[in-house]
This record gives structure tokens, C-alpha cells and sequence, in this order.
């Protein structure tokens, strides 16, 4: 078991260094040099060949990969936080430390002094969500996977398929529309701030409400799809045979085994719902993970790319090493094979 | 008789009487030329029988409370290097500027107690204001200006003023060495050691090699904010300022907490607080906020806003006319577009209506390709831009083009009216044969690029006078001639225009002018906009700027 584990923890590690060095090389193509971004549109370009050249941006690519894995793990300290360039660009924590994910050019800041805040924000959403959608989708699920064809089923799949195919934007327009704009009960920003007189909690409701409308349909109709097929199986109708309340046998038999294939689709939806709620986030104003990470794409922000690529991948991993395990809980034959 | 600043004021009063000049740019050029605002309106007033500017309109502002503004709130370590309203609009409530252009279009003295022109216009006095401390109680001097005039005169602080000086205080001269592309290497600085010279601790001599008309203009520019010389041009939250509000709090991207200074030298503020939160840059969001009331409006709204908000009760529209527009432009070095015959095609080829009603929902007035605006006073009418396709497509086959062409043009999608308009016209185009192909880059990605594409699109901002826009956007070599025109008869008549303070005489001059742009001129630009806003009705004293600035000292707020 460890060593699966460490061997996992092996390969996330060498995932993230290929991935981070893709998006670098990638990053290339993009134009506007790191020099411009940090001095901005009306800097001479006499100006921007220097900051260029004390930066040393123009060596080959490798070097410079190595250059940014080496201030990542405190091996070297950040240039742009230089005192001599003038830029005044200074983290508390040093410029040479573990962990040191480098300075953004787009807010001026030191990248761990962005992110953390923008990550939370996006958890607190996402980790609602999530409460909500793994109950609503069993209970859908279950309740028509159970009896295929029946009105019940019916009328749950229709719903589901309806609600899953409106995207976030329409749904999020809509919600607004009713109970912002007609009825006046709720805010229809969620900047997390109590500023505007709306408690956070209220202002939660309805960027959850979005997401979770949006997701859960599409996990209900994998769960149903698995339920349907273990109640075909041999050993349901043995327990029901033998007796057994239709509530035990579906507490006991029908949900564990249907639960294997569905439960990679749930903890799909965590990424999901980290670095694809950037429509919602948007919709509402949150200020989320996912909107930082859009405006740094769109400014070509590369230290903030970058970070961003690492904390979503290691979610990304560990939610698969995670599914992993709970596939060997759930399905004894593969802890033996 | 009174002695006046400058010896052309009393004429202009004359002129002005006789009804040779309007109330606009009577008022216009006396302050430029450095009679009061005061003075200018109670002359104004003696003549054209208006009452003054009613002073006792700040008297009835509710005083206390907070103003919850809706911006982005972007980074603003740098005043001086400023690249967006928003950004100064958060930053003018603590640091000041040395004069003041009022939605009217006037520029009056703030920081500065006055200024004199010399007569030909290249010696400009400026008196510091004062009585003025900073937030830590050191009194502001000349020495401050000085040190600001100079930070923004220096090419390595990267600040857009240093554009609008040049030509005047600032001058480029060739390093004898080579860049990359083999073009020679320019290097921009003050004329003269003597250019911004101290004469007391409370006045400034700005010694130009040429006139300059547009001097008061160009010290409210956005990013020429008066700092505090110990901050070193960096601001931040706590940064000292002579302004009404202090930072209190800052997040990039979330919020901004602004608290009144209790000791400030001016009128107002009549807030206690201001609170900025960052909404984004969905067009949804505005009209969410205002529907939930979590703020009392915003720095900017476009038509389709305004459309979805103007039904809530509680909301106020603000509209003024201005000098923003669009336009479009070829690059002069590039083919076709070095051709004049195929801008002008272009340019008859336009139904200026359709793209004002596509474009920016109605919500402006025809534009005629000179970038000289009616509301700025050098304007001369001229006659309208009509569309004329059999007349463009000979141009179009005189120029060797008789099957049209294709090209491609770089846009951005925000705001939605630039894309908008480019469809607009590009749909037009279509019809004498060119063929545009429509790039629309992310906001960052266009600002790389948006002055050196060989066709493009791009929003200009309100300036308060015509000169200040033409020497920078189509003077030979000026800092943002995205289209590198170069016509020596238009920068000999625009140097001379920026020159003279005799309004006919500039007027006779600007028609010179606009007819070269129409004619020969590199841009198609199809309308002004207005600028415009909402506002939660509880807001009081609010004056809509052409500019979007927000001088947040004048306002009130009632009580909920």
C-alpha cells in the first residue's frame, strides 16, 4: 500500500514538472516579453532591453525553466524582486525561499500573496457545491435507477437532462433575473464583501445554486445508469428473494456496487468545480480562483499561470489517487489483483 | 481698465460680445490664458444674461455616509505610469492634480492658485496654491511640482505625460546608435536644465522651446498626480497626498476602502467613506449590483446598460457629450493604405447612422474622420461624410484596386461597442469590395500590439481639446501615431494651431486642418460617443465627466 502510494506521489511529481515546463514553452508563443508586462504599455523600448537584459530573458528556454524550478524550490532568488531595478517589487517573505512561486507582473504581487486567497474562495464555492450535488444526484439516481421506465424515472431524467444542458452563463442570467431583479431577495453580485449590505452567506446562493443545478443532472444520470445495471444483477434479485426490505437491499447491495463507476465521475466534478467554475465566477463577480487564473491568461501572466497549473494538477492527482483508494474499498477484486 | 493675465483677453471679451465667439470657448480660452473660472463665468454671465454657477448647491449635499462604487480595482503601484481610468480614479481621491478640466470642458486651477501665459505662449507661470498641507501636515511647495513635472519628463519612469510634453519641454534627439531593426535609437529628454525652473517656494517657470497653448490641458492628464517626492512615485494604501480621502485598504481585484481626511484645504468632502468593490467585467454584473443595490453605481456604463437599468426606480442616467470615439486606420507604410485614395473610398463607402445605431446603441453624433470633436473648441463645421459606393469603387479602381481587397483588422471584444462597430463597418466595407477579416484579441494581447498592426481599430479617450489628440495620434513621430502618418503641411499648421491663442484665428487654421484629415487624412471614424453612467438616486452633486473621472469630493449621499 505505501508503496503504491509513494509510487503515485512519484509519478504526480514528474507529471507536474512536464506540465509546468509545457505551459513555459507554450508560454512563448504568447506575445509581450515579462519586461513589458512589468513596465507596462508606455515604457520606452530602451527601457524594457534593459529590464530584459538584467533579467536575462533572452537565454535559451531550458535555462530559464531551470532558472524559475530553482527560485520555486528557494535554490534562487527571484530577479524581478532585485532592488536595483527600481521596480519596487518586494515579498515579506524574502526573495529567495521554498515555495517561492515568483512575482506577478498583471497585480503587482507576490503570486503566494494572490493565489491562496483567490484558491479559498473558489474552495468555499466549490466545497458547497460539492455538499449539495453528491446527496441530489444519489437521491436522483437511485430513485430512477431503481425502476427504469417508470414515471418517476421519467420525470427525473427529463428534468436532469434539461437542467445539465442549460450552461452556466443562461442559468446564472435567468436566477439573477427572478430573484434579484423581480423579487428582490437576493444579491446578484458575490464579491464576499459585506459592503453592499448582503450577508456572504446570501451571496453564496445563488453562484452555488448555478453550479450545482448545472453538474448534478450529469452525475444523477451516471449513478442511475449504474444503478440500473446492478439491479439486474443475479444478487439483488437473490436478496430480494430471501427477504430483505427493498430498503436493505438497496442500502446494502444495489448502492456499494453502483457507487464504483460513479465515483470516478464524482471526484471529476472537484476539478471541475476548482478551475471550471470561471463562468460563474464571472457571471456573479467572485472573486475566485478561476477568474484570476482567465485574467492571467488573458494578460499572459506567466508566474500566475504557472502556479495555478501546479495547484490544479496536484488537486487533479490527488483527487485520482484519492479515487484510486476508494475504488479499493468499494471493489475488493482490484486490492487483490 | 483691470489688468488681465494675458493681453488677448480683453479682445476675446470683445469678441465674445460682438457674439464672434461662443460661451464655450470664451470660457475656454480666458482660463486657459489664465482668468479665473469665476471671472470668465461672472463676465460670461454679465454678457449672455446667465446666472453664476451656483454655489449653493454644495451647501444642500447630505454630508456623511458611504458611496459604494462598483471598478475594477486594479494594481496602482504606479501613479504616474497610469493606464487606466480606473486606476486613477481611485488614486485622485488622495493625490491631486496642478489644475482641473470640469465637465465643461474648462480647466481651472486646483493645486495651482493661478497660471499666466507669457504672449507668445512658451513661458507659462505657475503659482502654487497656498495654504495646501499634505495628509502628514508639510506644506505643499514648489518643490513638489518640481519634482513631479521632472519624474514624468524622464523617459525611465515610463509615464504617458512624457508624450504630451514633448514637442514643448521634452525633446528627442537622435543617440547615434542603432536598435535591432537598425532604426536609429531616439532618447527623450527636457530641452533645457532651465525647462521646469523654481522661482520661489511657491512658484514655477515652465520655459518651452515652442508655444503651447494646451499647458493647463496637459497637467490634468490621468497620470500626472501630484506625489508626495519622499514616496519616490510609488503608491500605495497609507501613501501621503493633498487630497480629500485617505486609502485605507486595499486588495487588487477585490476592494478599496477610502476614509475622508478631516483636514482637507478644499471644499468638501461631504462622505465619510468611500468603498470600491470589483465587479468585473461582465457587462451582467453592473445591472445585478444596481437591481441588489450593493452599489450606488459606477464610473462607466455603456447603452445596453443603461437600457437595463433605466426601469429601476432608484436609478439616475448620466449622459454627457464627448470626445470619445473609434477609429480606424491603416498603417501609411503599409499597401493599400499608403494609398489616399483608398481611405478615402473607405471613408465614402460608410453609413454613418447604421454604425452609430449598431455600434453604440444611438448613443452619439456623427463623426467626420477629422478626430476634431464638436464639443472641444477648436471645432469647425464642416460638411458631413456622405456615402457615395459608385464614387469609392472608382477610387477603389483608380487606386489598382477595382476587385477590392482583403485584409484583416485587430479589435478587441471589451468594450462591446469597439467590436460592435467594427462589425458594423466592416459589413459596409463589404460592399465596395474590401473585404475585412476581423481579429478581435483579448484586451492585453490588442495593447501589445494595437499601435504597430498594419490595420486596426482602436478607442480613443475624451481629451478636452483637439490639439492635445492630433499632436499625439498624427503629428510626424508623435507617441501614439498608430497610423505613422507623416504630413509635413498638417504638422506645420498644428504646431502653428498650438500656437495661437487668437480663437478665430486657430479656428481658420483647425479648418485647414480637418480638410487635410478628410482628404488625406489616415482614419475612418464614424462617430462621438457620450459618455455616460448611472447612479443610484441617492447620490447627490454628481457631475457626469466626459473623461469618466470621478472627483469624489462633490458628492453626497442620502441616508437609505
Amino acid at each position: 500500500m505505501a508503496r503504491f502510494i509513494g509510487k503515485r506521489l512519484a509519478i504526480m511529481l514528474i507529471t507536474l514538472v512536464a506540465a509546468s515546463f509545457l505551459v513555459f514553452a507554450v508560454s512563448e508563443f504568447t506575445p509581450g516579453s515579462v519586461a513589458r508586462k512589468t513596465l507596462g504599455p508606455y515604457a520606452n523600448q530602451e527601457q524594457v532591453d534593459i529590464l530584459s537584459q538584467r533579467l536575462r530573458s533572452n537565454d535559451p528556454l531550458l535555462i530559464r525553466y531551470t532558472r524559475w524550478l530553482g527560485i520555486i524550490l528557494g535554490l534562487e532568488a527571484d530577479p524581478l524582486q532585485d532592488k536595483s531595478l527600481g521596480l519596487g517589487f518586494t515579498d515579506p517573505r524574502g526573495a529567495r525561499y521554498f515555495g517561492n512561486l515568483g512575482y506577478s507582473t498583471l497585480y503587482k504581487l507576490p503570486v503566494n500573496d494572490v493565489i491562496w486567497d483567490r484558491l479559498s474562495a473558489t474552495g468555499l464555492l466549490a466545497g458547497l457545491s460539492f455538499a449539495l450535488i453528491v446527496p441530489l444526484s444519489l437521491v436522483v439516481g437511485v430513485a430512477s435507477g431503481v425502476r427504469i421506465g417508470s414515471k418517476l424515472d421519467r420525470g427525473l431524467s427529463a428534468t436532469s437532462i434539461v437542467l445539465t444542458s442549460i450552461p452556466e452563463f443562461a442559468s446564472g442570467v435567468f436566477l439573477t433575473a427572478f430573484f434579484v431583479v423581480l423579487l428582490g431577495w437576493l444579491p446578484g453580485t458575490s464579491p464576499l464583501s459585506t459592503t453592499g449590505g448582503w450577508s456572504v452567506a446570501s451571496q453564496m446562493v445563488l453562484p452555488v445554486a448555478v453550479l450545482v443545478l448545472y453538474d448534478f443532472g450529469y452525475v444523477a444520470r451516471m449513478i442511475r445508469a449504474s444503478v440500473a445495471e446492478v439491479v439486474r444483477r443475479p444478487y439483488v434479485r437473490t436478496a430480494t428473494l430471501k427477504g430483505l426490505s427493498r430498503r436493505k437491499v438497496i442500502m446494502r447491495h444495489v448502492l456499494r456496487n453502483a457507487m464504483i463507476a460513479p465515483f470516478t465521475v464524482l471526484l471529476l466534478q472537484v476539478n471541475f468545480l476548482l478551475s471550471g467554475v470561471v463562468v460563474t465566477e464571472l457571471v456573479f463577480a467572485y472573486p475566485g480562483f478561476g477568474r484570476m487564473l482567465l485574467e492571467a491568461s488573458l494578460f499572459g501572466d506567466i508566474s500566475v499561470i504557472e502556479a495555478a497549473t501546479l495547484v490544479t494538477l496536484t488537486i487533479a492527482i490527488l483527487c485520482q489517487l484519492i479515487g484510486d483508494l476508494g475504488y479499493m474499498v468499494l471493489n475488493p477484486r482490484i486490492r487483490i489483483s | 481698465m483691470p489688468k488681465y493675465p494675458h493681453s488677448y483677453i480683453p479682445r476675446l471679451m470683445g469678441l465674445f460680445s460682438a457674439g464672434k465667439v461662443d460661451r464655450r470657448e470664451f470660457l475656454r480660452t480666458s482660463t486657459l490664458l489664465g482668468l479665473s473660472a469665476t471671472a470668465a463665468y461672472a463676465f460670461a454671465g454679465q454678457i449672455a444674461g446667465e446666472k453664476l454657477i451656483p454655489d449653493a448647491e454644495a451647501a444642500d449635499l447630505p454630508k456623511g455616509g458611504t458611496f459604494r462604487l462598483g471598478m475594477h480595482c486594479q494594481e496602482i503601484k504606479n501613479p504616474h505610469t497610469a493606464d487606466f481610468t480606473e486606476k486613477t480614479n481611485i488614486t485622485r481621491q488622495v493625490v491631486e492634480y496642478l489644475t482641473w478640466t470640469g465637465p465643461d470642458n474648462v480647466t481651472r486651477p486646483y493645486l495651482l492658485e493661478k497660471w499666466e501665459a507669457s504672449e507668445d505662449l512658451k513661458t507659462w507661470t505657475l503659482h502654487v496654491r497656498k495654504g495646501v498641507k499634505w495628509h502628514d501636515g508639510r506644506a505643499f511647495t514648489a518643490d513638489d511640482v518640481i519634482w513631479n513635472l521632472k519624474r514624468v519628463s524622464d523617459p525611465a519612469n515610463g509615464s504617458s505625460v512624457l508624450g504630451l510634453f514633448t514637442g514643448y519641454l521634452v525633446k528627442k534627439t537622435d543617440t547615434g546608435e542603432k536598435d535591432a531593426k537598425g532604426m536609429p535609437k531616439m532618447k527623450a529628454a527636457l530641452w533645457s536644465d532651465n525647462a521646469i525652473e523654481k522661482v520661489d517656494d511657491y512658484t514655477v517657470r515652465l520655459n518651452c522651446f515652442t508655444p503651447q497653448l494646451a499647458v493647463p490641458e496637459h497637467l490634468y492628464h490621468y497620470p500626472m498626480q501630484i506625489l508626495d517626492p519622499k514616496e519616490n512615485g510609488v503608491f500605495t494604501v497609507g501613501s501621503n497626498g493633498t487630497g480629500p480621502f485617505e486609502l485605507v485598504a486595499y486588495t487588487v481585484g477585490k476592494s478599496a476602502t477610502l476614509k475622508a481626511r478631516k483636514d482637507y484645504w478644499g471644499t468638501g468632502p461631504y462622505l465619510d467613506t468611500i468603498e470600491v468593490t470589483e465587479i468585473g467585467d461582465s457587462a451582467g454584473t453592473v445591472i445585478a449590483a444596481l437591481a441588489s443595490k450593493q452599489i450606488d453605481g459606477v464610473h462607466q456604463a455603456d447603452q445596453n446598460t443603461i437600457n437595463a437599468v433605466k426601469a429601476f426606480p432608484h436609478v439616475e442616467v448620466y449622459k454627457v457629450a464627448s470626445a470619445l470615439t473609434g477609429v480606424v486606420r491603416g498603417k501609411m507604410t503599409e499597401k493599400p493604405f499608403n494609398d489616399k485614395r483608398v481611405r478615402q473610398a473607405m471613408r465614402l463607402a460608410m453609413d454613418r447612422e447604421k454604425v452609430i445605431a449598431a455600434g453604440i446603441a444611438g448613443n452619439g453624433i456623427l463623426g467626420e474622420d477629422t478626430h476634431v470633436a464638436p464639443v472641444q473648441p477648436e471645432y469647425a463645421k464642416m460638411a458631413p461624410q456622405t456615402r457615395d459606393l459608385v464614387k469609392a469603387k472608382a477610387l477603389l479602381a483608380e487606386a489598382g484596386y477595382p476587385n477590392g481587397f482583403d485584409c484583416e483588422i485587430v479589435t478587441r471584444p471589451e468594450p462591446a461597442w469597439e467590436l460592435n462597430s467594427v462589425q458594423a463597418m466592416a459589413e459596409q466595407l463589404k460592399e465596395i469590395g474590401v473585404r475585412v477579416a476581423i481579429k478581435s484579441l483579448p484586451s492585453t494581447q490588442y495593447w501589445e500590439g494595437w499601435d504597430k498592426v498594419p490595420f486596426g481599430f482602436t478607442g480613443w479617450a475624451h481629451r478636452p481639446l483637439a490639439i492635445m489628440t492630433l499632436s499625439l495620434a498624427y503629428k510626424t513621430g508623435g507617441s501614439w501615431n498608430e497610423s505613422s502618418y507623416s504630413n509635413a503641411d498638417f504638422d506645420a499648421i498644428l504646431t502653428q494651431a498650438e500656437g495661437t491663442y487668437d480663437v478665430e484665428k486657430r479656428r481658420l487654421l483647425m479648418a485647414k486642418i480637418e480638410a487635410i484629415m478628410q482628404d488625406d487624412g489616415p482614419i475612418l471614424q464614424p462617430f462621438w460617443a457620450n459618455s455616460s453612467t448611472v447612479m443610484s438616486k441617492r447620490v447627490k452633486g454628481f457631475k457626469m465627466h466626459p473623461s469618466y473621472y470621478l472627483h469624489l469630493q462633490e458628492i453626497g449621499i442620502e441616508k437609505a
